[in-house]
This record gives C-alpha cells, sequence and structure tokens, in this order.
C-alpha cells in the first residue's frame, strides 16, 4: 500500500474538503470541520512557518544513524494544516519558530515525504 | 450501586525496581502483586478483579488473560487498560467503577515489565521508537525520538512563554532530591542545574537529564470497597474525584500544543471532588520530561498559563515548597517502566496519605492530586485522593 505522499506524486497536496471548503491534515476518515466525506486531495501553496522544531543529536534508530544532526519540525502551512517535516539547508543562526518556509521541490528530494526549507533560498 | 465516594485503595506494592536481572515482566508483576496484598492483609484468592496495561517486552495477545492466568486467579472481571501514561491513574477509576456497579468486589491493579534489561538501552529506545507516539507514516519516516515529540512542546513553550533551560532543569533536579529519599529509586545521586545543563544534548532542547529513565519495574494498587478496606490492615484512602482530557493523538498535526486535555482533566477532577487547586497538599505530576511537569502545573490551574516555569524557579514544587510536586522523584529519578510508571504516582499519592512516606513526608498531607499524561501529552486522567472520606 502506497503512502499519502506517494500518492500524490510531485505536488504538494492536502485533504480538501469541498464542502466547507477548508484543507486539513492529517488525512482523516472525514473532514474534520464538517464531517463530509467530499475530500479531495488539493495542491496547498507549499508555504508556512516554523511552528516549532528540535535538533536531534541522537538517532532514534540505526535507519537515521548517519543522518545525525537533522531539524524535524512542525510546520504551519499557510492554508492552516501543521504538520511534521524535516528542515534542511537552514543556517543555524536563522533556525527559529516562526521562520518562514516553503516545501521542497519533489525533484529536490530522494523521499516522497515533503520537506521544507527557508523560503528565500527557493 | 454504590458510590464511587465508597471505594478505598486499601493496599499497595512494588518489585524491586531499577536494573532487576532475573525477573520477566510476570515475575515482576508477581512480586508487586504479592506486596499489595501483604501490605493490605489480603490473599489472591480475596481478589475477583483485575486490570493490567499492554507492555513492550512480550508479545501478549491479552495482557488481562495472561497476567490472570500467571497469578492464578479467576476473576469475576477483567480488562486491559490503555491510556498510555494515563493508565495507572486511569486504572484506579476503572477499578471504582466496576466495583460500584457491583461486577465486581475487590480489584488488583498490575503493571510492570522488565524494560531496561530486556534490552539494551538503546534497543529499548527503539522498541518505544516503534510503538507509534509518532504518526507511523507521516511522522515516524523523518526521524522524531519519543523525546523529540516533547521537546517540539518545550521549545514552542519557550517561544511562547519564556521558559528556560534552567526553569525546567529545576524539575530534574526537584525529582533527584526526592529520589534520594526514596531507597527504592533507581538514581538516587544528587544532581546540580549546572549537572542537567551540562548533560548530553539529546533532541533540542532536551539533554539527558530532561528525559524520563527506563526501568526494571512493577507496580500493584488494590481497589476495594470502603466498607471492606476498614477491616484490612492500612488505612484506606479515597477517590475523591476523577477527570480524563484528550487533546490531540499526534503532536505534529495538533493545532496547540501548548496547552493540553490536562485543562480538561483537572476541571473534571476538581468538580467531581468539590475541591480547587489550594486545596491540594501534593500533586504527584507525571513527569515524563521535565517540561511535562511545567505544563500540567499550569493545565491543573496550579498556576497561570505560562507561569509554569517561574513556578518552578520560584521553589513552589520541592518538599518544602508551597506545593509538593512527585514526591518519590517520578519517572524523572525513580521509575519508569513503561506504562506502569504513572502507577508509582498514584501508590506515592497513598503513602503520603497514609503518612508512610518516611523522609519525604508532607506533614499532614489529607489530599494529593495525581495525574496521569499519555501520548505526546494528548491524554489525561486526573485523579484526587484522600485520607479522609
Amino acid at each position: 500500500m502506497s503512502t499519502y505522499w506517494e500518492k500524490t506524486g510531485d505536488s504538494f497536496a492536502l485533504p480538501f474538503c469541498s464542502q466547507c471548503a477548508q484543507f486539513h491534515f492529517y488525512p482523516k476518515p472525514a473532514c474534520p470541520h464538517c464531517g463530509s466525506t467530499d475530500v479531495s486531495q488539493s495542491e496547498a501553496s507549499g508555504y508556512g512557518e516554523v511552528y516549532s522544531f528540535s535538533i536531534v543529536y541522537r538517532s532514534p534508530s540505526p535507519a537515521f544513524k548517519d543522518e545525525v544532526p537533522y531539524v524535524i519540525a512542525i510546520v504551519a502551512t499557510s492554508e492552516g494544516p501543521h504538520l511534521m517535516t524535516r528542515l534542511v539547508d537552514v543556517p543555524s543562526n536563522l533556525l527559529a519558530i516562526g521562520l518562514r518556509v516553503k516545501v521542497v521541490p519533489r525533484s529536490k528530494r530522494l523521499s516522497a515525504e515533503p520537506l521544507f526549507t527557508i523560503e528565500r533560498d527557493i | 450501586m454504590i458510590s464511587l465516594k465508597e471505594i478505598a485503595i486499601a493496599g499497595i506494592g512494588e518489585s524491586p525496581l531499577g536494573r532487576i536481572t532475573d525477573m520477566d515482566a510476570l515475575a515482576l508483576q508477581q512480586r508487586a502483586t504479592k506486596a499489595a496484598l501483604d501490605d493490605a492483609g489480603l490473599q489472591i484468592s480475596d481478589i475477583d478483579g483485575l486490570l493490567t496495561t499492554p507492555l513492550r517486552v512480550a508479545k501478549w495477545a491479552m495482557p488481562c488473560g495472561i497476567v490472570a492466568e500467571g497469578l492464578g486467579i479467576r476473576p469475576r472481571y477483567l480488562a486491559t487498560i490503555d491510556l498510555a501514561g494515563a493508565s495507572g491513574t486511569a486504572m484506579v477509576h476503572q477499578a471504582a467503577m466496576a466495583i460500584a456497579t457491583g461486577q465486581c468486589n475487590t480489584v488488583l491493579c498490575v503493571a510492570g515489565q522488565n524494560l531496561l534489561s530486556f534490552s539494551s538501552n538503546s534497543d529499548a529506545i527503539q522498541k518505544m521508537a516503534d510503538a507509534g507516539w509518532a504518526h507511523p507514516e507521516l511522522e515516524a519516516p523523518y526521524g522524531p525520538m519519543i523525546p523529540t515529540l516533547y521537546a517540539l512542546l518545550a521549545q514552542r513553550h519557550m517561544h511562547e512563554f519564556g521558559t528556560t533551560s534552567e526553569q525546567m532543569a529545576q524539575v530534574a533536579v526537584t525529582m533527584r532530591n526526592n529520589a534520594a529519599l526514596n531507597h527504592q529509586a533507581q538514581k538516587r545521586d544528587p544532581i546540580k542545574i549546572s549537572d542537567v545543563l551540562e548533560s548530553r544534548l539529546v533532541t533540542s532542547p532536551f539533554r539527558t537529564l530532561d528525559c524520563a529513565l527506563i526501568s526494571d519495574g512493577a507496580a500493584a494498587f488494590i481497589v476495594t470497597t470502603k466498607e471492606r478496606a476498614r477491616h484490612l490492615l492500612q488505612k484506606p484512602i479515597y477517590l475523591l474525584g476523577q477527570g480524563y482530557g484528550f487533546s490531540h493523538a499526534y503532536i505534529g498535526d495538533a493545532k496547540n500544543i501548548v496547552t493540553t486535555g490536562a485543562v480538561n482533566s483537572g476541571r473534571d477532577a476538581f468538580n467531581s471532588a468539590g475541591l480547587e487547586p489550594k486545596d491540594i497538599d501534593i500533586a504527584e505530576l507525571y513527569d515524563c520530561f521535565t517540561i511535562t511537569v511545567i505544563v500540567e502545573l499550569e493545565d491543573l490551574g496550579f498556576c497561570p498559563k505560562g507561569e509554569g516555569g517561574r513556578f518552578v524557579e520560584d521553589g513552589n514544587i520541592g518538599l518544602n515548597g508551597s506545593l509538593p510536586v512527585t514526591t518519590h522523584g517520578g519517572l524523572l529519578s525513580a521509575c519508569h517502566p513503561g506504562l506502569a510508571g504513572g502507577m508509582f504516582h498514584v501508590n506515592e499519592g497513598v503513602r503520603q496519605l497514609r503518612g508512610e512516606a518516611g523522609e519525604r513526608q508532607i506533614q499532614d498531607a489529607k489530599t494529593v492530586l495525581v495525574h496521569g499524561n499519555g501520548g505526546v501529552i494528548g491524554l489525561h486522567c486526573t485523579l484526587i485522593l484522600g485520607a479522609d472520606s
């Protein structure tokens, strides 16, 4: 079974409810705002800001051992929903809550999961 | 049907705690059970209800059945309770409900495991990381540790309210001071704020000493009717109020991570007990990370929102403070064997209310709040226990 981000392909698409015209994320069986099941994926702007972050120094499993340290963040998207992600290529002196970020294009990352970087570098 | 006010905790017990290499989960639970039965003056044959929790170290398809079999009991009521870290507090209330409705009379609540010695520390951390605290599909692929999930809360709390690493360190120091007076505790060597601030960075802003231990150990308590408890060995401790609260399953998509379901669990607990925060003598707060205690102090109403760090810094939560917190040393310094961790807070509350907490006894403690927090600070159960019904 493919994951949510594998299904959305190259676009940064979030679940969008046609009944109440609002985005939500993470995916739910029905729109958390109005309960409608008339939900489909719709492309979001990819812009947002850092809601919180943590620099991980110790890998949670051998799979991440070669990647530490890395920055886990919660990004508040411009459309409203929050999501967990990684921040990449953000200078450490600029890393802060409130930093404006943008999703890294699918062509510039290896994995299906979206990553975010500082807005000015896109 | 009887009222929940007619229910009491009649016995408490623990297995050996820390690194216990010669006992598996069932053996630890048997030892805790025996200690609680002896404490109450009961036999295993007196137990007609059983509650336990899931565990990490073994594949138990139905934990309550495995434990019943292991202890040799055939209860009239049994269930596996899973409110994550809030399971310990919730078990008291779930047991009370089973008794109040007449389903059974005397409930053994027991849980615990050899989480530390089952595997190396890093294996244990990975086993917990695999447990789904991070969303398996939308969060885990990015590589957060479990502490990272709480570190995101800590970082945001610092941003919104000016909470400092020193204030969080004060929580760790307080827990260690309390553990130093608890001969069962896993870590008893005193630490200073500078020790916390100089311990290894794990996931910013957390350092090693901001994070809970991993332990081997089990805890048990016995809940029964006030009527029966009066004829047993110990002074009965009463359930005065309780509340549950839920705010989010995952930290990543939560709208507001600095205010939690503890607001609701605390409100309902105080309302059902007819009490207010100022009436509480001791708060046995769940302390999986240092920030957890700060947020709970705020959300349970012991200080205004955003003031938790300063409340701690001002010396309020020590044994001589205005609100002694987690007097046995908690998950940070005493014992953390997984979901059973919150049961030790219940047992400590009972000890304090009986006046049996030894060197760490708070004089004339009459009313204790016990709080459990599960998941990534989204799931809560608050109890208020009293020496008088």
